[in-house]
């Protein structure tokens, strides 16, 4: 019944595109950026897309500099590895493959989409001046998210990568970045945008006349007429717009892209893998496997500390959460069709180098053939 | 320098609890909502764990509510169109059910619409923001749906709302963070953020989970060198200990910032987050004595 543990060099070896889900604070983003990296030294031509970057360590790694487009950190990373070895840590001679990252920019993934749907010029003026796409694309909380998918798809269909990590923005909802495409396929597929196009004095339907009344009087001022003006401009690229849908959808759920889960070994978060496994199922996507980030128990038993009731409250947080680590292991268990995770050590101190993150990245598998 | 303190924020009716995910801001709301005089009602936003929109008593004077967009938004409907028939209508209408769900921005103005509406009815409020990015967005759907509804009710409502959370006599924000660098730095971009959208209103910073400070520690300058990975049990509690110490110091106390701290609390077995949210809460009272 349970499948079988995640082989992550496996995963790396043949996955095109890998999307690492979470809640925030599971430290998500370091993972990605050393999966991306283990990609790297397995021969692969690895980008990672990266939402969020910890600031000291995008500092490190060049990435203050990092832009819409990818950055090539395979000379970094060989100097980062040579550091290594020089004080005689393991370190591999050399990167088989390359490592490049990107931090996509809202704005600008945004315009080359309008720029991709074959807007007219005046079609496109139309709808880049208008407030409500001006709002959209800004503020709206699902747009980084969206965008991040538009841009792998982007660099995906460029092809000049053959591994994608894309590590997707925190949110409450492991998922929500998923829902945009399909709202935006909803709006062609039900005709919701005829209603807005047509004079509210030619619409027949008493219900819907009276319904769009009250939007009108409850948001007063210009909105309807913003409203009509936005829809209208999606009307007119209606066609390469489900177009682009339908693509980015056919590469979340082809069979070289994969989901993996990234969680905290509480309790708490494991209850959610039951949940996240069967919303990606679905979406007909494919799970991957799921990572408890950040974890105690191979430390071990604190021993040998000095006296003093400071270290034995220390020893005792401790203790209580390799204790809570093995409940979190055995309500795993119990789910049913659970995966067997893949356990990250928890760090002492936070990644601020290509050598710490060569680190991490060496320890994501420590029995593999990079040893 | 920035110096507003908790017990400062905690006598206010609004208390907003932001901070990046995975700080403890779950917790550390509750745990402030069980700890304030007066009738009080703790509020979560779309939590998939409890039913939505479910109000709940919890204690004598303290009641939990899941606020959710969908009841939300009906609820609003109901109250600005006044006349039942006619909400019925606007409420099932599949465009207006589509812009509900798929319009920017609405689901977090109904969100925080109910906080706004709420406030009459209790002495305090607290609410569990969802972590900083979304959090952010929930605050800016005010302001940009002031911009975009030109005028008529929603505009007034949302210039009202702004005008509440701005007000640092009604309300109170509360930043959650971990002795760890970036949840540290992040506090102060949503710092900045929030004085920037709710000018003279300053927030109050919470540090979460601090490990004791253990005697007997080598100095620091060896804390970067090295691989990230502890050697044992022993070694991570002192590179843990010293290195939250420094991280506060460097990214909080030398910029001037005052924080109230909280300890790291022993997850205990079988009630962990009810064992937490006691010992929170009891801590906080006495800090108020």
């Amino acid at each position: 019944m349970s499948r079988k543990a995640l082989q992550l060099d496996e995963l790396l070896q043949k996955r095109k595109v890998i999307i690492t889900c979470g809640t925030g604070g599971v430290g998500k983003t370091t993972l990605s950026a050393a999966i991306a990296l283990r990609a790297a030294l397995l021969g692969r031509k690895t980008v990672v897309i990266t939402v969020d970057p910890a600031k000291r360590l995008a500092t490190s790694l060049g990435i203050a500099a990092l832009g819409d487009h990818p950055t090539d950190l395979t000379a970094h990373v060989e100097a980062a590895a040579a550091r290594l070895r020089a004080q005689g840590a393991p370190a591999p001679s050399r990167i088989a493959g390359s490592l490049s990252a990107i931090m996509p920019d809202t704005r600008r993934t945004f315009e080359e989409l309008v720029k991709d749907l074959g807007f007219s010029d005046q079609g496109a003026s139309r709808l880049v001046n208008n407030p409500i796409f001006r709002i959209f694309a800004r503020e709206f909380s699902g747009t980084n998210e969206y965008m991040a998918v538009q841009r792998l798809y982007r660099l995906h269909r460029d092809g000049d990568f053959d591994c994608i990590i894309l590590d997707t923005p925190p949110s409450r909802n492991t998922l929500d970045f998923l829902n945009a495409p399909r709202l935006l396929t909803r709006f062609y597929e039900e005709k919701v945008f005829h209603w807005l196009i047509v004079p509210s004095g030619k619409i027949a339907a008493a219900g819907m006349r009276k319904a769009l009344g009250v939007l009108e009087r409850l948001t007063g001022g210009n909105f309807m007429t913003y409203l009509m003006d936005f829809v209208a401009s999606l009307f007119e690229v209606q066609e390469s717009f489900t177009r682009n849908l339908h693509e980015v959808t056919a590469l979340l759920e082809g069979r070289h892209t994969g989901f993996l889960l990234v969680a905290s070994p509480a309790p708490e978060h494991v209850r959610e893998v039951g949940h996240f496994t069967s919303e990606v199922e679905r979406h007909h996507y494919r799970f991957d496997g799921l990572i408890l980030n950040r974890t105690l128990g191979y430390l071990g038993e604190p021993e040998h500390l000095p006296p003093g009731p400071a270290w034995q409250e220390a020893a005792g947080i401790l203790r209580g959460l390799q204790a809570r680590e093995r409940r979190a292991a055995d309500e795993l268990k119990r789910i049913p069709g659970a995966p067997q995770p893949l356990q990250l050590p928890e760090l002492a101190r936070d990644v601020h180098s290509v050598e710490d993150l060569l680190h991490v990245a060496l320890a994501l598998d420590r029995d593999s053939v990079l040893h | 320098m920035p110096a507003t303190g908790l017990q400062n924020i905690l006598k206010r009716p609004l208390i907003f609890v932001s901070g990046k995910g995975g700080t403890g801001k779950t917790a550390v709301s509750q745990a402030i909502a069980r700890s304030l005089p007066g009738r009080v009602l703790w509020i979560c936003f779309e939590d998939p764990t409890r039913p939505p929109g479910a109000l709940t008593q919890v204690g004598p004077s303290l009641w939990q509510l899941n606020a959710s967009a969908g009841p939300a938004f009906a609820e609003y409907a109901q109250i600005k169109i006044g006349v039942k028939f006619l909400a019925q209508v606007f409420l099932q209408n599949r465009v207006i059910q589509y812009l509900a769900t798929a319009a920017p921005g609405i689901r977090e103005l109904v969100l925080l619409g109910k906080v706004w509406f709420e406030r009459r009815h209790y002495d305090h409020i607290v609410c569990d923001m969802p972590s900083t990015g979304y959090g952010i967005a929930m605050f800016r759907s005010t302001g940009n749906f002031a911009t975009l509804f030109g005028s008529g009710p929603v505009h007034r409502d949302a210039e009202a709302m702004n005008a509440t959370f701005a007000d640092p006599s009604l309300t109170g924000h509360l930043i959650v963070s971990l002795p760890e660098e970036m949840p540290l730095q992040e506090s102060l971009e949503l710092r900045t953020f929030l004085l920037d959208l709710f000018p003279g209103n300053e927030p109050a910073l919470i540090c979460n989970r601090l490990m004791p400070a253990l005697p007997g520690t080598e100095a620091l300058s060896d804390l970067d060198q090295g691989s990230p990975l502890p050697r044992d049990a022993r070694d991570f509690l002192r590179r843990r200990s010293l290195l939250e110490r420094e991280n506060i110091e460097r990214s909080w106390t030398r910029q001037g910032f005052q924080y109230f701290p909280l300890p790291f609390v022993a997850p205990e077995p079988g009630r962990e987050h009810e064992h937490l949210v006691e010992r929170l809460s009891t801590l906080l009272l006495e800090s108020s004595r």
